[in-house]
């Protein structure tokens, strides 16, 4: 906690409660008096072309490379004199001319590896790229600072590693109200009645307990919170727009969760890559545009950061099939009001200096993202989380 | 054979067993039981399902006009419903029950989809085919399938402009495991497996103009390598055995892994590379009937729902509704998360998957009625409560279930034996006192309460 919102914190509590253990408790007092951050991930499922994202226009090199594939100069919408967007990407500019956009280039970790899913898990789990972890960043999360499985939701039907902790897991929902319509038979309420700490614990049986019992209160709570709120806002109609239209819904009638999941899949371009990303890249910006405007229109936009990443990028050279193969570094997208460094954070990857493959060599790792949004914007200690320290970085 | 014993057998080789047959086989010996799983699967029945329009569609022309690309998909589409409903009936129903449970385990091995559904097919049968047999001939008979070339992009991988895909995922997640190969033998293999491809009807082709006939080197070796070869290659190395016995014992076994049991298996499997040898001695072994093995893994859905239509079978009149129901369960056959496939174990469970797996039985069999009557009392409120329930769901949820197959095969079954038979793992403690306050009302009602434990999700 900064210094500035450690006082404004303090003087709104009677000091005569500021001891320890009283802490927890006082922050959701103060939630609700001084807004109650909340962070929402973006993933771009099967790895989205960055360069064709963020186009590096001035740059021979990248044409070099994508004769048939590189996007030409006069489709793209301008940033500056070296990079600009994706022509789907108009909704975006907007975000950016606004100071709502901050983009991240050249981020990924060392060793990368090239396979979807080991990379998803890579991200997810914030561990190095050759270790294992069967819990995510965002279920350690909701370990050490989360009480409820609702406090991390995935706006979906199934839940990713990334919101599964060692001893709770978050939730998934789509429909708040179907999920708590099946659990209301006393039936499971009295198997769940008595439950001792030692059967619990049991391998996978105590598991499956568990989750039910947890899963019981979640349903109830997120359902009977959430249906005070419609939004009224039109999204696109596609199931990445409801999405985005679910979570606003849920962020504006005040639910306690701290961090929301979504995602975009079909990135995967080996083959034909133009039109398939253009018609991603179009519903990505067009629901997240509406999801802003949605938020602002609350006043929960100043209260809310959003994170946009895929688990890498692709490689710099075209393939046979006018498409791209699995590559390394690739951008993240950061948008929110008030950043620290709004518009482009850093420097392109250099096209010229590749790895042996053939791809980018990264700048940043993103667990230093991971570990800025823990410390700066969930103010929490992001080292516990990540199981080691890393640098901070100024974007918000 | 000790009747907890086959129970556990016919969980991990099958779907469950009806008191019948577990009573006919409790005579036999534990050999015999084994013996008779094997010899009941060593034919293989192909799965088809009608795909005349499709195949006159494939065979009919050299090239495909757009119009019948698109009548092509659209079928496709259509019939890969016809396909995944097919696939669950043969679980249910299945001639070669061993061959069935060892191609599900495989189709989450050399994971693959395809928009064609002939091609998919034709990938399901060959996984059915090789199921108990060679290692080698079965991942030479994967690398060359229509489907796998298409979906790890062999098809694209040409002499100019290599495509690692397939080349990649072969060793990471077919046969070696992440971290037991360089990058260099990902780019070397990629050339051998240039020129893979297949016509329209679905047959491999090799193109020879694209093939890369240069010298590569490949752990350590060199030489004018093909796909072959670089298959030869890889099974040469123990880590491969190793991989697959891990991945056997995580799925038949236990998921956590017990070195000494794997150690032992791969030295049963790396000799030949045969998979039935492997199973027989994996279900012949002492440790498999250990009691930290019975009853304690996690059903995957598709276990769960065919074990539940074994008990008491159910028909959807909509068939879209058994894939529904699969996709929020979180394994629709024949649609794959990703090349990985599905992790498994506790990862089939969270707050919503427990929901709708304690609901199903209920949902499905019983007009989503759980009866809570407590000793002595009648049970008043059931009528009522099944009678809302059709009124409201009923048209919008059309099933059949037959209750009198379950009466049938549990008639000698006393009711308060129901739970040896319906469930394998111990019952949790508050559980069974909450279950012992209840009363009985009859085997059907009795056994849905069972059914809608979290013990009913072990096997």
């Amino acid at each position: 906690m900064d210094r500035r919102k450690f006082l404004k914190q303090s003087s709104l509590a009677s000091s005569l409660f500021f001891v320890p253990s009283f802490v927890k408790a006082f922050e959701q007092v103060a939630s609700s008096s001084l807004g109650y951050k909340r962070l929402v991930i973006i993933q771009l499922s099967g790895g989205n072309d960055g360069l064709n994202t963020v186009i590096p226009f001035r740059n021979d090199l990248y044409y070099k490379e994508r004769p048939t594939l590189g996007i030409p100069k006069n489709e793209v919408i301008n940033l500056n004199d070296e990079l600009g967007l994706h022509s789907s990407l108009m909704p975006l500019k907007r975000l950016y001319d606004n100071g709502y956009l901050s983009i991240i280039n050249n981020v990924g970790y060392p060793n990368p590896v090239r396979s979807h899913f080991r990379s998803m898990d890579i991200w997810q789990t914030a561990t190095d790229s050759n270790k294992f972890s069967q819990t995510g960043w965002l279920g350690r999360y909701l370990d050490n600072y989360g009480k409820q499985p609702y406090n991390v939701i995935e706006v979906d039907d199934t839940l990713s590693l990334a919101l599964k902790g060692e001893n709770i897991n978050g939730i998934a929902t789509q429909d708040a109200k179907s999920l708590f319509n099946l659990l209301r038979d006393p039936y499971f309420k009295n198997l769940g009645k008595h439950q001792n700490d030692a059967h619990l614990s049991e391998h996978n049986l105590g598991y499956l307990y568990k989750t039910m019992i947890e899963a019981q209160s979640s349903a109830k709570y997120i359902y009977e919170t959430s249906k005070t709120v419609t939004s009224k806002k039109e999204y696109p109609n596609n199931k990445f727009g409801n999405q985005l239209k679910t979570t606003a819904q849920f962020i504006n009638s005040g639910l306690e969760t701290k961090v929301f999941y979504t995602s975009l899949s079909g990135f995967d371009t080996h083959v034909n890559q133009l039109n398939a990303q253009k018609r991603l890249l179009k519903i990505y910006a067009e629901s997240v545009e509406a999801f802003v405007e949605d938020l602002k229109a609350n006043n929960t936009f100043k209260d809310t950061l959003v994170l946009t990443f895929s688990e890498f990028g692709r490689r710099v050279n075209q393939n046979a099939s006018v498409g791209t193969d699995h590559g390394t570094a690739n951008n993240v997208f950061v948008i929110g009001d008030n950043l620290k460094k709004q518009g482009v954070y850093n420097n392109m990857a250099s096209l010229s200096d590749l790895d042996d493959n053939g791809d980018l060599k990264f700048e940043i790792d993103f667990r230093t993202i991971y570990a800025t949004v823990l410390n700066k914007w969930l103010v929490v200690d992001d080292s516990k989380i990540l199981n080691r320290s890393f640098n901070q970085m100024n974007f918000i | 054979m000790k009747v907890n014993y086959i129970q556990h057998l016919y969980w991990r080789a099958g779907f469950g067993i009806l008191p019948n047959q577990l009573h006919a086989l409790a005579k036999k010996k534990k050999e015999e039981v084994i013996d008779g799983l094997f010899e009941n699967s060593k034919k293989t029945t192909p799965l088809k399902i009608d795909t005349a329009e499709i195949d006159s569609i494939l065979s009919g022309e050299t090239k495909i006009s757009s119009e019948n690309q698109k009548r092509l998909q659209q079928l496709s589409r259509e019939k890969t419903i016809d396909l995944n409903v097919a696939w669950v009936n043969r679980l249910i129903n299945p001639s070669e029950l061993l061959r069935e449970k060892m191609t599900l385990f495989w189709a989450n091995v050399f994971v693959c989809e395809d928009n064609n559904v002939v091609y998919i097919q034709q990938f399901n049968n060959m996984l059915r085919q090789h199921a108990l047999g060679n290692f080698k001939e079965f991942v030479n008979a994967v690398s060359k399938e229509a489907a796998m070339t298409k979906y790890l992009n062999t098809k694209q991988n040409k002499k100019q402009k290599p495509n690692e895909n397939f080349a990649r995922e072969l060793m990471e997640l077919f046969t070696l495991g992440e971290g037991h190969y360089t990058e260099n033998d990902i780019k070397e293999s990629a050339k051998a497996f240039t020129g893979y491809s297949h016509n329209f009807n679905g047959e491999f082709v090799f193109r020879r103009y694209t093939h890369d006939a240069s010298i590569k080197t490949f752990f350590g070796k060199t030489g004018n390598f093909n796909g072959e070869d670089i298959i030869d290659i890889i099974l040469e190395q123990k880590q491969c055995a190793k991989f697959i016995c891990e991945k056997i014992y995580r799925y038949f076994v236990n998921d956590a892994l017990n070195e000494t049991h794997i150690k032992q298996m791969v030295d049963v499997f790396y000799k030949d590379y045969n998979i039935e040898t492997l199973m027989r001695f994996v279900f012949s072994s002492d440790w498999f009937y250990n009691p930290e093995n019975i009853g304690t893994k996690i059903k995957s859905p598709i276990e769960f729902l065919v074990g539940l239509n074994v008990l008491v079978p159910v028909q959807f009149n909509n068939p879209r509704q058994l894939l529904y129901i699969q996709k929020q369960l979180g394994q629709t056959l024949l649609d794959p998360p990703n090349v990985a496939g599905w992790k498994g174990g506790k990862s089939w469970i969270d707050s919503n998957t427990i929901v709708l797996r304690l609901k199903l039985p209920s949902i499905l069999l019983n007009d989503a009625y759980i009866s809570k009557t407590e000793l002595g009392e009648s049970d008043d409120m059931m009528a009522v409560k099944k009678s809302a329930f059709k009124n409201t769901y009923g048209r919008k949820f059309k099933i059949q279930h037959d209750w009198e197959t379950f009466n049938k095969n549990f008639k000698d079954v006393n009711v308060k034996d129901l739970q040896d038979y319906i469930l394998l793992s111990e019952l949790n403690p508050e559980a069974s006192s909450y279950l012992n306050s209840l009363s009985k009302v009859s085997k059907k009602e009795y056994g849905i309460q069972l059914m809608s434990l979290p013990e009913y999700q072990m096997c």
